[in-house]
């Protein structure tokens, strides 16, 4: 009976604990720092990438301030303040929202991973005229008019677009000779379908291509053995893999590998930065990964070597991904801008990131091609970089001035 | 009543201002948005606790009615252009027509299935609106009419509309709690077919109350659109979107309007500082606080914080629930012919279950105003023949005729509103309601309107000698008070006829007298009893005739000296040593 109240003022100690949390954060601002956003999944499902985004910009931010600041603002530090967008685009929303609130000095800010996120983000940093850059790609993203938000990757229907084409390219410049028939083995989830719909719709067509083998199926897969047969008695030049759910990734491969299929002997092309990850190798295993082509918007490239020791020394990854990379790049793009401004003034910022064309620095080298965005917030002239995994590790492979490995089509075994 | 009405009606009114001024105070358009969101999701716990609390029907499913409430005001806008001003109405018409199509089959289920098929609704929905490409929608930004389009810069607004939004909620959960559709509910909840022999209208109360529900939340989704501006199916039709009502309402209390409330406003601002104030520092455990304080405050307060407030700080409710003002004698509605005509008739009733035969052949006439007993040893189809009458049970074959009136295939309520109440042989008592909120429930049926139904219980009450109790709960009753309650609860809406299964079981000597004086008066005042009994004696004493069951047959009828002298009788039920008993009596 004693202990009965005990537990309750306990409990509810702690919700009044919970709830004192909503204090009001006075806005530190001092005059010798500049501060900018980071929204991103710290916890639940994408926690992984949005920490993956948070090693990458907070390297930058050090070496920002290590290389003296914003020199246009006299030396001023650059911090970063972060916030979990969680689980849910109502959390995501919130964070932003919270971090307006709270911090009404930030310049810009980067997010939020999740496109629905970075689309919940951006109605409440739009409306705050607050720059935010993001590497999320949904068209919708940019295709609402907004005039604050700077996408640094090709948007999805770009990647759909030029995929298929610079896989052509790729072939080509590996083989002398351009792939005659595709096979397509995809799920019916969202993503994949809006890939692979302007595809059906004329597009292989146009390329030249004869699709032999076409197989969709509702995840998830119970046995891919039925799929991988046709696939091998059609014998297709190249196989478009667009899978969303890794345990379908590793059945098909793994049945890819039973039929003779794999490390390089049917060429095996996908699009997306999952394909690249070190828990996709943990997962299905390097032998199985062996010669996997995939495009993504941003991949580590020539002349990034250095940078991306500095990244692996720091945290221990194997290798650097594009969350890292892009976010390490928002940092330098933002501080670039900063200087432009020549003031710690967000709509100033918003309009030197709208006025500029970055071709060399740190904040070049995180993306390829130009830091050039339309009217829209969309870049310019940007490459379509497809990866390879050899011996273990994605590397990009093409096109050939940002390679830093030599592609194979096909491998005979 | 009344007074209690209009208290909470301006305690309602109070935390609307309180709730305006809160919105006044605070600058930030963050704390704004929070508000706004407790706003929105006490709405949806509360359109879940019209359904859930009071019926006891839970819903692991209302994201089905709130994702079709942002996605009508969504996809209405993106589409037609429509303002959200006219979409969130509709929003609640699209809630209120989903609520009926999926009550509709769902009502077949019970229980656990039920909860688990509502799971299945807005699961369904997720992949049909991924499969129709709205995977990200988002609502387009109205530069010219903002204001036409309920795009506010300041947030004040939307906390102002969703107010409006709890305030409807709130209202018509008022409502729904002091009226006969709240007794309905809840009665469904305690014994749902007590309720439905007592007269209530089990499925229509239940479509109802899932077409408002939906209405609510479907409404509330709208305006969640509104305010989010961006909708994806994990969003809206997302687990943890038809979690959230029921933790909010499991929390606060379930049941009672405040409930939902008190679960917003704790846990909602809980959840979202933790966030914020957790989030950066140690992703992840703000999951786990939240998950820990809210098993901790439930281990202190099972039932939720509203009733474990009550019952520490509220006065013992003394007062009965309902007005005590005295009660006027009801009138007899329809004149009882004194000539002895047949009211109850069946004609060739069998009913199988399986292989077993249960009732076979079975012809049976009740008199106006006779006090007729079925006896038959166990399992002779006695209870059975009840269900069948009753409507509990279609028979397979025969037919009923009630004051001339076709019986046969109605639903129990539905032969209860003809004039036939019944009994239970194990008492079908709603045991958190008070004695007279049981018999109110019973008298729904026979009353135009909620004043009626509780004079017409009193006088129920008071005919079965049991007025004195009218404020005690059920669930502390004897025996013999539960029996004469029970009989209330029958005799509330004035029937012709009553069933009364085993009345008498149970008993001990002396309260078997009063209650049998009961019935005995409740026969003098025209109605006509029909009662099943294992006590022989007794009913002898009691009855004008005699019906005998025995393997689903009707062995024998007539007045009970005649019976208790039928050799098939005596052989096939009371056995040799009766037969003994009545041949010395003979002698």
């Amino acid at each position: 009976m004693r202990r009965r109240p005990t537990r309750r003022e306990f409990g509810a100690g702690l919700a009044l604990a919970g709830m004192a949390g909503l204090r009001w954060r006075p806005a530190i601002a001092q005059t010798n720092e500049v501060r900018v956003a980071m929204i991103a999944p710290l916890s639940g499902p994408w926690a992984r990438q949005g920490q993956l985004m948070r090693m990458g910009a907070d390297m930058a931010i050090e070496e920002i301030n290590e290389k003296g600041g914003i020199k246009a603002l006299g030396g001023a530090k650059l911090t970063l303040v972060v916030a979990d967008a969680g689980d849910s685009t109502e959390k995501a929303k919130n964070a932003a929202q919270r971090l307006l609130a709270q911090d009404p000095d930030l310049v810009g800010g980067t997010g939020a991973w999740l496109s629905s996120f970075t689309l919940a983000v951006t109605e409440v940093t739009e409306r705050a005229q607050l720059p935010m850059l993001t590497l999320s790609y949904s068209d919708l993203i940019t295709g609402r008019g907004f005039k604050y938000v700077f996408q640094t990757s090709p948007t999805a229907g770009h990647q759909a677009a030029e995929t298929l084409p610079t896989a052509m390219q790729l072939a080509e410049t590996a083989t002398g000779k351009r792939p005659k028939t595709i096979g397509i083995l995809m799920d019916n989830t969202a993503a994949p379908m809006s890939f692979a719909k302007p595809l059906r719709d004329g597009g292989l067509e146009k390329l030249g291509l004869k699709l032999v083998v076409d197989q969709v199926f509702t995840p998830p897969l119970s046995d891919a053995t039925p799929l991988i047969e046709k696939v091998r008695s059609s014998r297709p030049d190249f196989l478009l893999l667009l899978l969303s759910a890794m345990p379908d990734n590793k059945l098909v491969l793994e049945k890819l590998d039973e039929f003779k299929l794999s490390k390089g002997r049917l060429p095996l092309v996908g699009n997306g930065s999952p394909l690249g990850t070190p828990e996709l190798k943990s997962i299905i295993g390097a032998d199985l990964l062996e010669g996997l082509l995939f495009s993504v918007a941003d991949w580590p490239f020539k002349g990034d070597e250095e940078m991306v020791e500095r990244f692996k020394k720091r945290t221990g990854e194997p290798w650097m991904t594009q969350d890292g990379l892009s976010a390490y790049g928002d940092m330098w793009i933002l501080k670039e801008a900063i200087e432009r401004a020549g003031a710690a003034d967000r709509i100033k910022v918003a309009d030197a990131i709208r006025a500029m064309n970055l071709t060399a620095g740190p904040a070049a080298l995180s993306f390829p091609g130009p830091i050039r965005f339309d009217e829209n917030g969309r870049r310019q002239d940007v490459p379509m970089i497809f990866a390879q995994w050899q011996n273990g590790v994605p590397v990009t492979v093409f096109p050939a001035e940002l390679a830093l490995a030599k592609p194979y089509w096909l491998k005979e075994s | 009543m009344k007074s209690a009405a209009a208290r909470r009606r301006w305690v309602i009114f109070a935390v609307a201002v309180v709730v305006l001024l809160v919105s006044l105070v605070i600058r930030s358009a963050y704390y704004q948005l929070v508000l706004t969101q407790v706003l929105l999701w006490a709405v949806l716990s509360l359109a879940w606790n019209i359904l859930s609390g009071y019926s006891g029907y839970f819903s692991f499913g209302h994201a089905a009615f709130w994702g079709l409430g942002a996605y009508t005001v969504t996809l209405g806008m993106i589409n037609l252009d429509l303002t959200p001003w006219l979409g969130i109405p509709l929003a609640a018409i699209v809630g209120g027509l989903a609520g009926a199509v999926i009550g509709y089959p769902t009502f077949r289920l019970r229980g656990h299935y039920f909860a688990l098929a509502m799971l299945a609704y807005p699961l369904a929905m997720l992949y049909v609106f991924q499969w129709l490409g709205y995977q990200e929608v988002s609502l387009p930004m109205k530069r010219d009419a903002p204001l036409l389009y309920m795009q506010f810069a300041d947030q004040r607004a939307y906390v102002v509309l969703a107010l409006g939004l709890l305030v409807v909620a709130l209202a018509v959960s008022l409502r729904v709690e002091n009226s006969r559709f709240g007794m309905a509910l809840l009665a469904i909840k305690q014994n749902e077919p007590a309720a439905e022999a007592a007269g209530i209208d089990t499925w229509r109360w239940k479509m109802r109350a899932i077409m408002l529900s939906g209405a609510l939340a479907g409404m509330a989704g709208g305006l969640y659109a509104v305010v989010l501006l961006v909708v994806t199916p994990e969003s809206v039709f997302g687990m943890l979107v038809s979690a959230q009502p029921l933790i909010l309402a499991l929390f606060g209390g379930v049941g009672n309007l405040w409930g939902p409330v008190i679960g917003a406003v704790v846990l909602v601002p809980l959840a979202e500082g933790l966030n914020g104030e957790l989030g950066d520092v140690l992703p992840g455990i703000q999951g786990v606080v939240y998950g820990v304080a809210i098993i901790l405050i439930i281990l202190g307060a099972p039932e939720g914080v509203y009733w474990r407030l009550r019952d520490r700080f509220a006065k013992p409710r003394s007062a009965p629930l309902i007005s005590a003002e005295p009660v006027p004698a009801v009138a007899r509605s329809d004149a009882r012919p004194t000539d002895r005509d047949d009211l109850l008739v069946l004609r060739g009733i069998g009913i199988s279950f399986g292989g077993l035969r249960a009732l076979d052949n079975v012809d049976l006439v009740v008199r106006e105003g006779s006090l007729h007993g079925i006896i038959g040893p166990n399992g002779a189809g006695k209870t059975t023949l009840f269900n069948v009458v009753n409507g509990f049970l279609a028979p397979d074959a025969g037919e009923i005729r009630f004051g001339g009136d076709q019986l046969t295939g109605l639903r129990p309520n539905q032969v209860c509103r003809r004039g036939i109440g019944r009994t239970f042989q194990v008492v079908r008592a709603f045991s958190r309601m008070t004695v007279l909120e049981n018999v109110v429930v019973g008298a729904f049926v026979g009353a135009h309107d909620d004043r009626a139904a509780e004079q017409m219980a009193r006088a129920a009450l008071d005919r079965v000698g049991l007025a004195d109790r009218a404020a005690a709960m059920a669930g502390g009753l004897t025996t013999r008070e539960l029996r004469l309650m029970e009989l209330a609860r029958a005799l509330a809406p004035l029937p012709r006829l009553v069933l009364l299964d085993e009345t008498l079981a149970g008993l001990g000597h002396d309260d078997l007298g009063g209650i049998l004086d009961v019935i005995r008066r409740v026969r003098e005042e025209g109605v006509t009893v029909l009662i099943i009994e294992h006590t022989m004696q007794a009913m002898v004493r009691l009855v004008d005739e005699f019906s005998v069951l025995d393997h689903g047959r009707l062995i024998a009828a007539g007045r009970p000296d005649e019976i208790v002298r039928d050799r098939r009788v005596i052989e096939a039920y009371l056995g040799r040593r009766w037969m003994d008993r009545v041949t010395n009596a003979v002698a």
